[in-house]
C-alpha cells in the first residue's frame, strides 16, 4: 500500500430548491513516493484532478455513497435539531491534520446549516481498532450548536454513543482516498 | 457558581451561592443572596461570612453541618489529588476540574460557542459528572432546602 498523506477534506450538500441538493467534494493527497499532491475536486458537475477534468466527469457511485453516508452521520442528525432552520447545507471535514510516524491526527468537523461540531487531535488515520478508545482520550470539542452545559453535556454523551458510527466515518474517508488513488494509477 | 477545593479525598473548601425567597437576616441586613462556605482546615458552615450557628436559628444550621460536609466529601472521594472543581449551578455539572494546579477538563463559553478541553476521557467526565450531580441534587440541594438556605 503507498503511503500518503491527507491535508485536506471536505464534502458538502447544499439544497438548491425543495428538490435539488448538490454535493461539493474537495480533497487533496500528497503520497510523499512520488513527490507528487494530487487535489480531486467535485464541483456538483465536474470531476477534476490536478486541475484536468477527469473522465468519466461524473463521480463514482462508491464515492458518492460514502460521502452520502458521511453527510448521514448521526452526529448531523444530532445538529439538526439543534437549528430552527429548513436544511440548507450540510457539511463534513477533516481539518487541522497533523502527521507523525504512527499516523495522522487531525479534528473532525459536522455542520448542519449555521450549527457546528468539531473534535478531535486525536483521531488517527488509520483509525483506532478499538472505536470506543475516543471516550478514553485527551480530546477538544467545540460547537455553537448548544445554549446551556446541560445540553453540552448531552451532545458529549452523544459523540461516545456515536463512536462506532465516528469509526465508521474514518474508514469511509481512507477508503474514499484508496478509490481515488487508484483512479490516478497509485 | 459553586467551587468546592478536595484534598486527600476530602472537602477542604466550598464556595457556594444561592437564593431564597424568603430574606435573611445577617449582620442587622435582609439579602435574598447567600453565599455558603467551608474554609480549609474548619469544619464549620459560613453563610455570607458569618458562622451560620451565630445566626438566628443557628442551631439548625448546626445539626446538618456535619452531614453537609459527609456529601462534599463524597464528591472529593472522587480524587485522589489536590483538586479543585468549578460547577455550574443550574446544572450541578462540573465546568472545570484543576488537578494539581492543572485543569484537566475545562468548558468555555465563547459568545454563542462552547468548546471542552480534556485531559481526561469522555467516560471519565460522564462518570464524574453523574456522581456530582447526583451529590447535589439528592442530597446537598434537599439537606439545604430543609433549612431553607436554598429555595
Amino acid at each position: 500500500m503507498t503511503r500518503w498523506e491527507l491535508t485536506k477534506f471536505k464534502v458538502q450538500k447544499t439544497n438548491e430548491g425543495t428538490f435539488n441538493s448538490v454535493i461539493n467534494f474537495e480533497t487533496e493527497i500528497i503520497v510523499p513516493e512520488t513527490r507528487k499532491s494530487f487535489i480531486f475536486i467535485f464541483d456538483g458537475r465536474q470531476f477534476i484532478v490536478r486541475g484536468f477534468e477527469f473522465k468519466p466527469s461524473y463521480l463514482p457511485y462508491e464515492i458518492q455513497h460514502r460521502l452520502e453516508s458521511l453527510l448521514d452521520s448521526v452526529l448531523i442528525r444530532e445538529l439538526s435539531k439543534h437549528s430552527r432552520k429548513t436544511e440548507y447545507l450540510r457539511a463534513f471535514s477533516l481539518t487541522k491534520i497533523s502527521t507523525y510516524p504512527e499516523g495522522t491526527l487531525a479534528n473532525l468537523r459536522y455542520v448542519y446549516n449555521d450549527k457546528f461540531l468539531e473534535f478531535g487531535s486525536v483521531l488517527v488515520i488509520p483509525p483506532y481498532k478499538e472505536p470506543n478508545r475516543i471516550c478514553k482520550v485527551p480530546l477538544t470539542i467545540e460547537t455553537n450548536a448548544v445554549s446551556s452545559v446541560k445540553s453540552f453535556y448531552e451532545l458529549l454523551k452523544m459523540i461516545c454513543s456515536s463512536a462506532v458510527r465516528i469509526y465508521i466515518d474514518i474508514n469511509n474517508v481512507n477508503e474514499i482516498i484508496k478509490i481515488l488513488l487508484q483512479k490516478v494509477g497509485i | 457558581m459553586i467551587v468546592i477545593n478536595c484534598s486527600r479525598k476530602a472537602v477542604q473548601s466550598f464556595f457556594m451561592e444561592t437564593k431564597v425567597k424568603q430574606p435573611f437576616l445577617i449582620s442587622g441586613e435582609f439579602t435574598y443572596d447567600l453565599y455558603l462556605e467551608k474554609y480549609p482546615g474548619q469544619a464549620y458552615l459560613y453563610i455570607n461570612k458569618v458562622r451560620s450557628k451565630e445566626l438566628p436559628g443557628g442551631s439548625k444550621y448546626q445539626i446538618i453541618e456535619p452531614t453537609l460536609l459527609i456529601y462534599f466529601d463524597e464528591i472529593c472521594a472522587l480524587f485522589n489529588d489536590n483538586t479543585d472543581i468549578d460547577i455550574d449551578d443550574e446544572s450541578y455539572l462540573p465546568t472545570s476540574i484543576k488537578t494539581n494546579g492543572k485543569y484537566v477538563f475545562q468548558i468555555d463559553r465563547v459568545v454563542t460557542t462552547y468548546i471542552v478541553n480534556t485531559e481526561l476521557g469522555l467516560d471519565e467526565i460522564k462518570k464524574i459528572s453523574d456522581r456530582i450531580e447526583h451529590v447535589f441534587r439528592m442530597k446537598i440541594i434537599p439537606l439545604l432546602k430543609q433549612v431553607r438556605l436554598i429555595d
